[in-house]
């Protein structure tokens, strides 16, 4: 269910927190679903057990998880999730890209074909392929 | 769970340890780094209760251990040199800790021999060094300390068997709140193992610290700028432990809240910017540098 490399250089509690966060949001974990015990999940990871509840109290802090006393973490209904920060998580990451994408002749019509197509759900990826050739 | 308060010792006319204080939480990882010569050693066996220091407190579960057999019944040691008696099976050895420690778990000890497989009838003395690591563990483990103490522990232990070992004694931190102190060069195991860590330098700590916030405290920034001005502005604003120019392309160390050196970093429009978490051999070796350990006598 996780995978973590142990070589990376981020730390494994952030990689765990990614992780977590993406089976939350693509809904691989449902909401209410009780997530691994930190002891289960030490064992099997052989990590920190100490590391894991962190992991878990920073998603409890941001509101991707809640705890019931003593019978461990569950995922927090969506709603709870603030969006503006999960927004301004994302953003980050979308401008870093967008910023090879601008080097590379995106124009802003571009971006707006490339946002609708994503609203039409999903869309045909023609047009993108096309745009790479021209460039 | 333990707390060390201004502890000196000093062999003959050398002094080892310079007041050390540190402290660890119950149920807590802690890794004790340090340069050769640094104290690691000596701090360890103060804390195990085997030596005596000048001045200063030990103590272990708000108690002093030194010559505290009730509270040495709950601490396990095991040291660089491994110690049995000449001639001794593992048999024979689980007998003597089973006799000293009173929270000896026989049921543990039986199962334990499936993990290690090794056939306890075997004399300690004829098992290879990597054998005679897995023979300690297996009886320290067996012993259910509340505080372990590991000197350099995993030297000789093939990967498999460091992934087991690892493996128990995550178990143990998480399922009754075992207390673990390691030293160790392998800076790449730390890294794994632990959640606090200390270190040493010529008898003091230098730094200790939540291994995350160690590791979100200090960055590696790879940038390039338009103009010499620029990369100077940044520079005299940004924490740096260590800085060098390759090519075109500056290699910062610096210290800081993440938000914040990015902040810094783009107010002067880089042409490129990468910001990289270090691993802690990275932080050890700059960290080192900056107090005058340098780097070249580290690197091998």
């Amino acid at each position: 269910m996780f995978e973590l490399d142990v070589r990376s250089r981020k730390p494994i509690y952030e990689q765990l927190i990614t992780n977590i966060k993406q089976l939350i949001v693509s809904n691989v974990l449902q909401p209410d679903e009780k997530l691994p015990s930190v002891r289960m999940l030490s064992k099997q990871l052989t990590i920190n057990p100490n590391t894991i509840q962190k992991a878990y109290r920073e998603l409890e802090r941001e509101g991707y998880l809640y705890s019931a006393s003593r019978k461990g973490y569950f995922v927090a209904p969506i709603e709870l999730v603030s969006n503006d920060q999960k927004l301004s998580e994302l953003k980050e990451h979308i401008q870093e890209l967008l910023k090879e994408a601008v080097y590379f002749g995106l124009t802003k019509d571009e971006l707006e074909r490339w946002f609708n197509e994503i609203q039409e759900g999903g869309a045909s990826s023609d047009p993108n392929r096309k745009s790479d050739e021209d460039i | 769970m333990i707390q060390i308060e201004k502890v000196t010792k000093t062999y003959e006319n050398e002094k080892a340890l310079h007041g050390i204080s540190l402290s660890v939480g119950k149920g807590s990882i802690y890794g004790l780094l340090g340069t050769n010569g640094a104290g690691k050693t000596t701090l360890l066996k103060i804390l195990a209760g085997i030596y005596r220091p000048d001045e200063g407190n030990v103590k272990v579960d708000n108690q002093p251990i030194y010559e505290n057999v009730k509270l040495k019944e709950k601490v396990v040691f095991i040291s660089d040199n491994l110690y049995f008696f000449p001639q001794a099976t593992i048999e024979q050895m689980a007998a003597y800790y089973r006799s000293f420690y009173p929270s000896w778990n026989e049921e543990r000890y039986q199962t334990m021999q499936k993990v290690f497989q090794i056939n306890p009838k075997r004399k300690l003395q004829r098992l290879s060094k990597g054998m005679q690591r897995q023979a300690a563990f297996w009886l320290s483990l067996s012993a259910m300390p509340e505080v372990l103490i590991l000197d350099e522990p995993i030297d000789g232990l093939d990967p498999v068997m460091r992934q087991k070992i690892k493996n128990l004694l995550f178990q143990d931190v998480a399922d009754r709140e075992l207390t673990v102190v390691i030293s160790s060069h392998n800076l790449r195991e730390i890294e794994d193992i632990c959640d606090h860590v200390g270190i040493m330098h010529r008898g003091n700590i230098v730094v200790e610290k939540d291994l995350d916030d160690l590791k979100s405290d200090t960055h590696k920034i790879q940038a390039a700028f338009s103009s010499e001005e620029q990369e100077q502005r940044i520079l005299e604003q940004l924490t740096v432990l260590h800085q060098e120019k390759r090519g075109s392309v500056l290699l910062v160390i610096a210290k800081g809240q993440k938000e914040a050196v990015e902040h810094i970093v783009h107010s002067s429009k880089p042409l490129v910017f990468d910001l990289l978490p270090l691993t802690l051999e990275e932080i050890f070796i700059y960290e080192m540098g900056g107090i005058g350990y340098e780097i070249e006598n580290i690197l091998l």
